[in-house]
């Protein structure tokens, strides 16, 4: 067995003492590793915050979304109704949930307080459980109640603190634009998404939305199936349900799946175009250090005659100089990946995202510098080797 | 350019015996480097053979003559030729790298033979804060790490003043009383007394091969211990 611990102990040592001339050597790997972590690790820190967010909101891979107007039209034309939800609910295989939401403004008063939430929503009674928000306090409305036109109230945590302040709200009446309605429960906490404040919100029964609203169309549908398996089958039943009612496609339908696909589609991209920067730039940085190691072989021409001299091998030279210029590259790639990702967490920070490591393309920078460092290495390690020992020796630099 | 054949050496026939101190002398290029070179074993004869310790140097490949350069042979060279990143115990411990011997014996050994050379006290010092007779001597000391059974030094005196260059030659002649084979290249009768053979070459020639005579040997004495 070869050993190759004592090349690997020569070359290190010879790195350490050009300190400068290794560093500027190591630079071009350094830049082009350093921003390939970057840009990666921020976009799978931006996946998983996106992710999140739409996880948050309890949005599941099994949801599909309505909304009215076609996709990509500048003006979009309300026309999603109460009808076409009951139609829905009725033709459309394995649905589980449907909840349609109905958007308006709402002025709130309760004795002589009076609060503008941020959302007042005519919802389903299956808001709780496509929404996988439930009532803290109190209930929700029942489907018998929505179809009722009950005049009863959910209403958010913001919502409720502005109102009530320390006192329960359950049972209480309050005035919707001037309609009376009962609190019946107190929406469980949801938070920010995107900057909104999801607990300042009062929910109604749909039926109510065009006579407290004043809005009878359908701001978005949302619908769960069983599963995701049956998400594909279930978009094509709306269209053709939906299509029979209005004669036109004049609504858009997307799932989670597809907002998935596309978020995941511009990463990748970006990805891909990083990368591919990438690898222009070690492949710059493994041309400039195949031409310094050439510049060492020659410098050093009198130190390798030396190590012929006294009993190296031309293995041992070749060793000592591919080594060299791999350790270049991997320490490089070290220096790259811990600056890349303090820049990563850095910037994620500054945005308020949390940044991720982003292991496989840690992996790929070592493995990509180890191939570089070999690569280029082994020409000028090659000539070193192959120097004839008398010659080197007569040699002055 | 094409490269020209140039014949260093044309036809020598030497014989030297383990345990003795030569000196090869002669003009510049008469050819003492070559001759050196290839006793040494860093280059092959175009024509004929070298053996050394029965065996025929000149029909192994380049990677068997290292191993015999690491083992069998010790080079000192005029310029001293150490390695200046390295320190002087490294530089005395390079040979044992090569052949393969562990750290801790290896610098027990570079260690030793640092005492010997009187070295003691600048194992740790680099090239550049050592003198000319002090990085001579971590060249010796290197020369000798594998336990050769020759040592082959190229005008170790020539970038030496006189009085290092005494303590030199001294040194070489306490290692030759202790059984080490020595071969000598220079152009300085005074050192080449100092040996116990003179093959003078001229032109690719040996012209002469004689023993040290006793004459020179008893004025040496009489030099150094005056009556």
């Amino acid at each position: 067995m070869i050993n190759l611990i004592e090349p690997l102990k020569i070359s290190s040592a010879s790195l350490l003492a050009n300190r400068t001339r290794s560093l500027l050597t190591m630079l071009g790997v350094i830049i082009g590793v350093a921003a390939v972590i970057t840009l990666v690790s921020m976009g799978e820190g931006a996946k998983s915050y996106i992710l999140d967010q739409v996880g948050s909101w309890g949005v599941g891979s099994n949801s599909i979304t309505i909304n009215p107007g076609k996709e990509n039209s500048h003006s979009i034309e309300m026309n999603l109704t109460y009808a076409d939800a009951q139609a829905l609910r009725q033709k459309v295989n394995n649905l589980e949930y449907l909840m349609a939401e109905f958007v308006g403004l709402g002025r709130l008063s309760y004795g002589k307080k009076e609060y503008k939430p941020g959302f007042t929503l005519g919802v389903s009674a299956d808001y709780p459980f496509a929404y996988k928000q439930g009532a803290a306090e109190g209930r929700f409305f029942t489907h018998a109640e929505d179809a009722g036109r009950k005049r009863l109230a959910v209403i958010g945590k913001t919502v409720a603190r502005n109102l009530f302040g320390e006192f329960s709200p359950l049972g209480e009446n309050i005035k919707i634009n001037g309609i009376s309605f009962k609190v019946v429960g107190v929406l469980e906490e949801k938070g920010t998404m995107m900057t909104y404040d999801m607990d300042d919100m009062v929910l109604i029964p749909s039926t109510l939305s065009e006579l407290v609203l004043g809005t009878n169309k359908i701001w978005e549908m949302f619908i769960t199936v069983n599963n995701e398996d049956q998400v594909p089958q279930a978009v094509q039943e709306i269209k053709k349900i939906l299509i029979a009612r209005h004669r036109k496609e004049d609504f858009h339908i997307h799932t989670q799946q597809g907002m998935i696909d596309i978020i995941n589609n511009i990463l990748n991209a970006m990805t891909g175009i990083v990368s591919a920067i990438a690898a222009i730039s070690l492949l710059v940085g493994g041309i400039g250090i195949m031409n310094i190691m050439l510049v060492a072989v020659t410098e050093r021409t009198r130190e390798i005659g030396i190590r012929k001299a006294i009993g190296a091998k031309q293995r041992d030279i070749f060793f000592q100089f591919v080594f060299e210029s791999v350790l270049i590259t991997m320490s490089g790639a070290l220096i790259g990946i811990t600056l890349g990702t303090l820049a990563a967490w850095g910037i994620m920070t500054w945005l308020k995202m949390s940044a991720v490591v982003a292991w496989g393309a840690v992996y790929m920078a070592c493995l990509v510098a180890f191939l570089v460092g070999t690569f280029f290495g082994v020409y000028p390690a090659m000539r070193a080797s192959k120097l004839d020992p008398v010659e080197a020796l007569r040699f002055e630099a | 350019m094409g490269k020209v054949e140039v014949n260093a050496l044309r036809g020598i026939n030497l014989t030297m015996e383990k345990g003795e101190f030569v000196s090869i002398m002669g003009p510049s290029g008469c050819g003492k480097s070559t001759l050196m070179h290839i006793v040494g074993c860093l280059d092959r004869p175009t024509a004929g053979h070298v053996h050394l310790d029965e065996v025929d140097i000149d029909e192994l490949d380049d990677n068997s003559l290292a191993e015999i350069r690491n083992k069998k042979v010790g080079f000192v060279f005029q310029t001293f030729n150490l390695l200046p990143k390295l320190n002087a115990i490294e530089n005395v411990e390079l040979p044992l790298i090569y052949a393969g011997v562990g750290f801790d014996v290896r610098r027990k050994k570079a260690q030793e033979l640092l005492e010997i050379v009187g070295l003691k006290d600048r194992m740790f010092h680099k090239p550049s804060e050592l003198s000319g007779g002090q990085s001579q001597r971590v060249a010796i000391a290197r020369s000798l790490a594998n336990d050769p059974s020759i040592i082959l030094a190229d005008e170790p005196t020539g970038n030496l003043d006189s009085k290092s260059g005494d303590e030199i030659i001294h040194l070489f002649m306490d290692l030759n009383t202790k059984g080490i084979t020595l071969i000598i290249v220079t152009h300085d009768e005074e050192i080449a007394n100092h040996s116990k053979r003179i093959v003078r070459l001229k032109d690719g020639l040996v012209v002469a091969d004689s023993a040290v005579t006793q004459m020179t040997e008893a004025q040496r004495h009489n030099g150094n211990h005056p009556a």
